[in-house]
């Protein structure tokens, strides 16, 4: 596939080829997009909620966390640094023009069929070919729902966050900020007040979802904050599995995306949530450009016996600032977090997990691992919180770094706080550079240098790898290769 | 809340300025005690006393120390029975003792150390012009703000030079005796520099104990190792449980020195250490080790920061922590790799036992690495009594509380034994162990 030819006519084939490691999916689509004015206050949010149609408890919950929002501060603890943000200066409200309901694919703009069929992700392909529903969420308005009939079939709900406000308005009324206070953080707040849509997911008692569920993510417009929601509720006895994939086109101005996603489980319930992060990182060379990724995951074990695991690899974003969480409130739950998050270029990541124990006998697992390259900063910053409460919580955390460079920096920063006299807890670290005699044994055995230090990455993330569905652990080795191509040599 | 919250930071800060007002009308000091005081104030104005989210003060509770009216340490004395009976047998005659930070000569005996140590009060270190200047200017960098409190009330404390090339076969100990005034509790401000010369070896105890009730004592100390220096190092904590400690512990290490400590702590009410090493120029060593033994309400902070600045150091951090009853105790430590600091090997190792489901224990172990070139890895474990343990002693034909005595007393003694000094480590036994025993009984 020559995206680079397709989507830059300009670019002479030297330029193609010279410049293979610049971002692949770096091309915008031409869409008219219906955006607010830029700003936000109490009559953006009242626009907003109008605009979507939706009901007051809506628009009350918005109000609600944009008058908590206005009392709070950015964070500063956070191992990164950009300039202020200027949220007045950004258009909370970007849609491509509001279609008629469509019955089939032939109705949806070709042109943004064109974008899908750039990331590598043919809706009617995929339909045909794999098992995987996809709700695109292009620009924050739902475009296409495959697969929908097939899983009404097993009751499931699969629809946009704005949809199920209208057809499900009990469950999100009583789920929404369930797991996620208005009031838990800066951004969080500022997407309860304003986010445009989402996925929602609602998996029936008894229920194994037939397919795994998938979002493919997009932020199309310049200087658009995109705001995603996410709410996935998983029913007694079920279990789903969500995949999340993003990229985005090229910009100078750096955007924000501030998405929250709420997970609940119920008794002896199931979610997997596995995320393939890949934005614009900004350019390598200066940092100009680039989304900043400021996000709130957490997922709450309500029910007994129940389990969520979260498996994220974070290859994009000039900044990342992210915490999948679990709350094991219910007795026996499972908490897991699986991470890998690379960084090249100037990118700064922070991110890691919380796991709050409450139940009793519950068990939380972590493996992170870190990769920086160039001039990045990777850090890990994870909390292991044990309430006077939850005996027998038995907790293991491993978080690895590799600094690929001595331009580089990674950090590790973890909280392990214990106040129950039969919790198990273990953490450990350790920080290590590729080794000289590991590539020096490949290439004796007649492997290239570049393909050894793929094959050292890879393994060393492995442990990651193999919690990911198999189509995404392929896509996201490939990744990891590919961005590390420059920075190794 | 958060409004009460900030008045009573507020009113902390406005309670230590004013004792500070009292402090200079109470003393007449000389200009370059006055300078160096002056500045102290200044940076705790700046710092702000820390409000409960301060980073630093993750894990401690600070709003007693807020909340309560200290008084000004009238600078007692002790007897000499105190001294008799808290310096160990091995350090009579190498002995410097202050009373509520304040040098005694008479209390001290430096006999031993006659030709190999110049000892300094601080009139007049600070008359060295150079000295004054270089403590003025760290102040401006200081972060702690209870060092820098330390600062602004300082005023008697000693500069202590161990020569060049000398060997110091007997340990020194620096006993630090605070009293326990009537009324208010006293604050009292100790502060002790050491300066080790290029090639000395040296062996130094440092123990404070209480002679009274409800104090606090906000100690710093500073150790200089030059080139080729060695430091063998013991602190044990012995305060009264109604006390309040706070501490900071400045190491620098120059080319091939070594810093080897052991600190042990008892606990009091509150009780926090702060320990700043830089490991400055190749080759150089730092091992420390620390062990806590909690209980009742008592609390032990240990707030460490380990900076690799030049390649091929090595650092080690080994700490424990027994917790029981309503007891706290808490490790946050960080090692900083500077970029350049290649071939640094660092290890970080905090274990805790808990014993009670009301104790808390928490930690928080940091890594911050700018070098690609390496090694560097920490562990945290909480975790209890192992059961197949217990079990294994108890078909031995053990109780299970003696079992459990065994078993935690042994978890402790893996640090404790590492102590160079057989006093201190009979010390210890009655200090730590026994709280164990009692507990099990």
């Amino acid at each position: 596939m020559n995206i680079q030819t397709q989507s830059k006519p300009q670019a002479t084939l030297d330029d193609v080829l010279t410049d293979k490691s610049e971002y692949k999916y770096g091309f915008t689509t031409d869409v008219d997009s219906d955006i607010f004015r830029k700003g936000l206050d109490e009559d953006v949010i009242r626009a907003l909620s109008e605009k979507k149609n939706e009901p007051k408890f809506m628009l009350d919950f918005r109000l609600k966390a944009y008058k908590k929002w206005l009392t709070m501060k950015s964070p500063t603890w956070p191992h990164v640094h950009y300039p202020p943000i200027d949220f007045q200066g950004i258009s909370y409200y970007a849609a491509p023009k509001p279609k008629k309901k469509l019955e089939s694919l032939d109705e949806v703009d070709p042109e943004i069929l064109r974008t899908f069929d750039k990331l590598g992700i043919p809706l009617d392909e995929q339909k045909r070919l794999s098992n995987v529903a996809v709700d695109a969420v292009f620009d924050s308005v739902s475009v296409a729902t495959t697969h929908k009939k097939k899983l009404m079939e097993h009751g499931i709900i699969f629809c946009s966050i704005s949809e199920a406000v209208h057809e499900y308005p009990e469950l999100v009324e009583e789920y929404l900020g369930s797991v996620v206070p208005i009031g838990d953080n800066f951004y969080a707040a500022l997407n309860s007040a304003v986010f445009t849509d989402g996925s929602f997911v609602y998996i029936p008692p008894d229920t194994i979802s037939p397919m795994e569920l998938s979002t493919y993510f997009r932020i199309n417009t310049e200087e658009t904050g995109q705001f995603e929601r996410t709410l996935i509720i998983c029913a007694e006895n079920s279990y789903v599995s969500y995949l999340e994939g993003c990229t985005a086109p090229q910009f100078d101005t750096n955007q924000l995306h501030a998405a929250v996603v709420e997970l609940v489980t119920l008794d002896n319930a199931e979610i997997k949530y596995s995320t393939v992060q890949n934005w614009y990182a900004g350019d390598r060379e200066t940092g100009k450009g680039g989304i900043y990724n400021f996000v709130t995951k957490r997922g709450k074990c309500l029910g007994k016996k129940s389990k969520i695991s979260w498996t994220q690899v974070e290859t994009g974003s000039a900044i990342t600032w992210k915490y999948p969480s679990c709350i094991l409130q219910g007795d026996q739950s499972v908490g897991e977090f699986y991470s890998v998050a690379l960084t090249n270029g100037l990118m700064q990541a922070d991110t890691g997990t919380k796991m709050i124990h409450i139940g009793k006998d519950t068990k939380s697992s972590i493996i992170s691992k870190g990769i920086s390259a160039d001039k990045s900063s990777n850090a890990y910053r994870g909390l292991v919180k044990v309430n006077k409460g939850a005996s027998n919580a038995r907790n293991y955390s491993q978080c690895d770094s590799m600094l690929v460079g001595d331009q580089c920096s990674a950090h590790t920063f973890p909280y392990i706080e214990s106040a129950n006299s039969s919790a198990n807890l273990e953490h450990e670290a350790s920080t290590s550079k590729i080794s000289e005699d590991q590539l020096f044994y490949f290439q004796s055995r007649g492997i290239s240098r570049e393909n050894a230090i793929s094959a050292v990455i890879n393994g060393f993330c492995k442990e990651v790898f193999k919690q990911l569905p198999m189509e995404f652990a392929v896509e996201a080795e490939k990744l990891l290769t590919l961005k590390l191509e420059d920075s190794v040599g | 809340m958060a409004g009460a919250l900030t008045d009573e930071v507020k009113s902390a800060e406005g309670g230590f300025l004013q004792l500070h007002k009292d402090y200079l009308d109470a003393n007449s000091l000389s200009n370059d005690l006055l300078e160096f005081n002056k500045a102290g104030i200044e940076r705790f104005e700046s710092l702000k006393f820390p409000h409960p989210k301060h980073e630093m003060f993750t894990f401690v509770n600070t709003r007693e120390i807020a909340s309560t009216e200290f008084a000004l340490n009238p600078g007692g004395t002790c007897s000499a029975d105190v001294v008799k009976n808290h310096v160990y047998a091995c350090s009579e005659q190498s002995c410097l003792v202050l009373v509520d930070g304040v040098y005694q000569p008479e209390l001290s005996d430096l006999s031993a150390l006659a030709g190999k140590v110049e000892l300094a009060d601080f009139e007049k270190a600070f008359s060295d012009e150079k000295l004054k200047q270089s403590l003025v200017e760290s102040l401006k960098k200081e972060t702690d703000v209870f060092s820098a409190l330390n600062a602004a009330f300082a005023k008697q404390g000693v500069f202590l030079k161990v020569l060049p090339k000398a060997q110091i076969n007997k340990p020194i100990q620096v006993l630090l005796v605070s009293t326990g005034a009537e009324g208010k509790p006293a604050m009292s401000a100790p502060r002790f520099c050491v300066h080790i010369g290029k090639h000395a070896e040296v062996k130094i105890i440092v123990k404070t104990v209480g002679d009274g009730n409800s104090y606090f004592s906000n100690t710093v100390q500073d150790y200089f190792l030059d080139e080729n220096s060695s430091v063998i190092f013991s602190q044990v904590q012995a305060d009264s449980k109604e006390s309040w400690n706070f501490s900071k512990t400045f190491v620098r290490l120059n080319q091939y020195s070594r810093f080897k400590s052991t600190h042990a702590m008892a606990g009091s009410k509150l009780t926090r250490n702060n320990y700043q090493t830089h490991l400055c120029e190749p080759g150089a060593e730092l091992t420390m080790n620390g062990v806590s033994v909690l209980v009742d309400k008592e609390q032990v902070h240990q707030y460490i920061q380990v900076n690799h600045h030049a390649p091929n150091c090595i650092s080690h951090q080994y700490f424990k922590n027994i917790v029981n009853d309503k007891s706290r105790a808490s490790f946050d430590g960080t090692v900083v790799v500077d970029p350049g600091a290649q071939l640094t090997q660092s290890d970080q190792l905090i274990n805790n036992l808990m014993l009670s489901d009301e104790a808390h224990a928490d930690g928080k172990p940091n890594l911050m690495i700018y070098a690609d070139d390496v090694k560097c890895a920490h562990g945290n474990t909480v975790g209890q009594i192992d059961d197949e343990q217990l079990f294994y002693l108890e078909t031995r034909g053990l109780s299970a509380s003696v079992a459990k005595t065994l078993l935690t007393t042994s978890f402790a003694r893996s640090i404790i034994d590492t102590v160079e000094f057989p006093e201190v480590v009979e010390d210890l036994k009655s200090l730590l162990l026994s709280k164990l025993e009692r507990n099990h009984a």
